[in-house]
């Protein structure tokens, strides 16, 4: 029996002469039937000269725009002088004009000099560790000191409190100056080393701890001296400026109350 | 004959000599003597600096002053300088997108710039302790370490930035670059940088609109990055950029 041309075993219609496409539908013998059997000569064949040299030239200006993409630096140059319309362009009405403009810069001088501190200030910075004494644009005393540790004491009893042991930033004034100060411990201070809080006043004095001078800032910060000396330099305090010995009798000699103290 | 020939070119040579001193002295007036309109629209720039630098002084906040005239950028608040850096070289940034200049018509000058935060941040790794029960004795272990010290601390990258609202950054680049690091190392930093630099040009929102490149000795650019605050401000005062001074050490500890 004769298979019916559509039939759905798919075979090929029979070719005839008079069918001008069949060529066209004919798969073509030799080399195009290569891809089938070696997809790596297909994507040879597809990448031709022509694509390539796109390609380089997309990346070419590729590179070219991302060279010239980004900051152009030049030298730092004044903000151009603009004279603006109410300046006189008269001699007299000038004069009167400049004067005045003379006049008005001594005030605001003035008045920017009188936010300057007066006399010596102290000067703490805090992330290095460093303490100087200055007069004007003068330091008369660069020192190493301790400041806070950063450290964070989670009580894990009674109020579940927490303390932050940083020091302050900010602008401070010497409110209290004591020889031989005598600590008044805290309840972080016992909280620490896991010691019950004593109710007697007295069972919170320390003697010695903070050195031979304090100089009380408020909020219960001060600048005093320190018995670990060895660990200068370091934030090893619950927020108070520690200084050796030496340094702080130097700071001692030149503070007086309302001396200013500026931390950062 | 000729000896008087020789005067006669001398004499004409002297003349030309003080015609054109006198010449120059005549072109060097008008350069001395300012146009007193000049004067005058300098002397209003001057006042509206100092009406912002006592708004400076008189707020809470710490700030910056760039003194480009002595090479200074200071470390100021109300109205005290905390700490001074030399400024070895000041250049000004604009992003550009593919050879187009997206110039920011602000000049650095004409405002006080705010909420200046370092990039990358400096990171504070706080150390939690949670306290034992009082009166329990708490087991013996080993003696704490000792606290590592700022420099360990804080790590300082090569360049960094701080950025301030508004689009202003102040990128802190030090002078000399690490004789330690090899070519290669340079070369892979210096496109990171460039690569950054493309991507930061190529963002539409919150891109650095200026960059003011300040250049300062190592030490001082280590010694900024662990010192400056917070939310920092910062003006940028009159004047022209000197010439570099050699590098200032940290002042000297007089009284010790």
């Amino acid at each position: 029996m004769e298979p019916l041309p559509s039939s759905p075993t798919g075979s090929a219609p029979p070719e005839t002469a008079s069918d001008p496409d069949a060529a066209a539908r004919r798969p073509a013998a030799g080399p195009q039937v290569a891809p089938a059997r070696n997809p790596q000569a297909g994507r040879r064949i597809s990448f031709s000269p022509r694509t390539a040299a796109v390609a380089a030239g997309a990346l070419l200006l590729m590179a070219v725009l991302l060279t010239g993409t980004g900051y152009r630096y030049e030298p730092y140059a004044e903000q151009p002088l603009i004279v603006s319309s109410e300046v006189p362009s008269e001699a007299r009405p000038l004069q009167q004009f400049t004067a005045r403009l003379r006049g008005r810069q001594r005030a605001l001088s003035a008045r920017l000099d009188a936010l300057m501190p007066r006399g010596v200030y102290i000067v703490i910075d805090q992330t290095q560790n460093r303490l100087y004494l200055k007069r004007a644009d003068e330091t008369l005393l660069q020192a190493v000191c301790s400041t806070g540790s950063g450290m964070v004491l989670r009580e894990s009893t009674g109020r579940k409190r927490e303390w932050v042991f940083d020091s302050p930033r900010g602008r401070f004034e010497v409110r209290t100056m004591l020889r031989n100060p005598v600590w008044r411990k805290p309840d972080w201070a016992f909280v620490e080393e896991s010691q019950p809080i004593p109710t007697n006043p007295a069972d919170r004095l320390d003697y010695g701890t903070l050195g031979e001078y304090a100089l009380y800032f408020g909020d219960g910060f001060m600048i005093h001296g320190t018995l670990y000396e060895r660990l200068l330099g370091r934030a090893v305090s619950h927020g108070c400026i520690r200084v050796g010995r030496d340094d702080l009798r130097k700071v001692w000699a030149n503070s007086r109350i309302g001396t200013q103290i500026y931390i950062y | 004959m000729r000896a008087s020939a020789i005067r006669t070119v001398a004499a004409a040579a002297s003349l030309a000599m003080i015609g054109v001193t006198a010449a120059c002295q005549r072109g060097a007036e008008p350069a001395a003597a300012a146009d007193p309109r000049a004067d005058a629209a300098r002397l209003q720039r001057t006042n509206a600096q100092l009406q912002k630098q006592i708004e400076l002084a008189a707020g809470k906040e710490f700030y910056l002053v760039l003194d480009p005239a002595t090479s200074g950028l200071t470390l100021m608040l109300k109205g005290a300088p905390l700490q001074r850096f030399t400024v070895l070289g000041l250049q000004v940034g604009h992003p550009r997108v593919a050879w187009t200049s997206a110039r920011d018509p602000r000049h650095v000058q004409s405002v006080i710039w705010s909420q200046g935060e370092l990039d990358p941040p400096r990171q504070i790794d706080r150390l939690v302790i949670q306290s034992a029960e009082p009166g329990k004795e708490t087991p013996e272990t080993t003696p704490p370490p000792i606290p590592p010290t700022p420099e360990e601390l804080y790590p300082v990258p090569s360049r960094y930035h701080v950025r301030f609202a508004d689009g202003l950054s102040v990128e802190i680049l030090p002078r000399e670059a690490d004789a330690s690091v090899g070519r290669w190392a340079h070369a892979r930093a210096a496109m990171a940088e460039k690569w950054r630099d493309i991507l930061s040009a190529l963002r539409i929102a919150n891109r650095d609109a200026i960059r003011l490149r300040v250049t300062l000795d190592p030490k001082e650019a280590q010694s900024f990055y662990r010192s400056l605050p917070p939310a920092v401000r910062l003006i940028v005062l009159d004047g022209e950029v000197e010439a570099p001074q050699p590098a200032v050490t940290a002042a000297e500890p007089a009284a010790r």
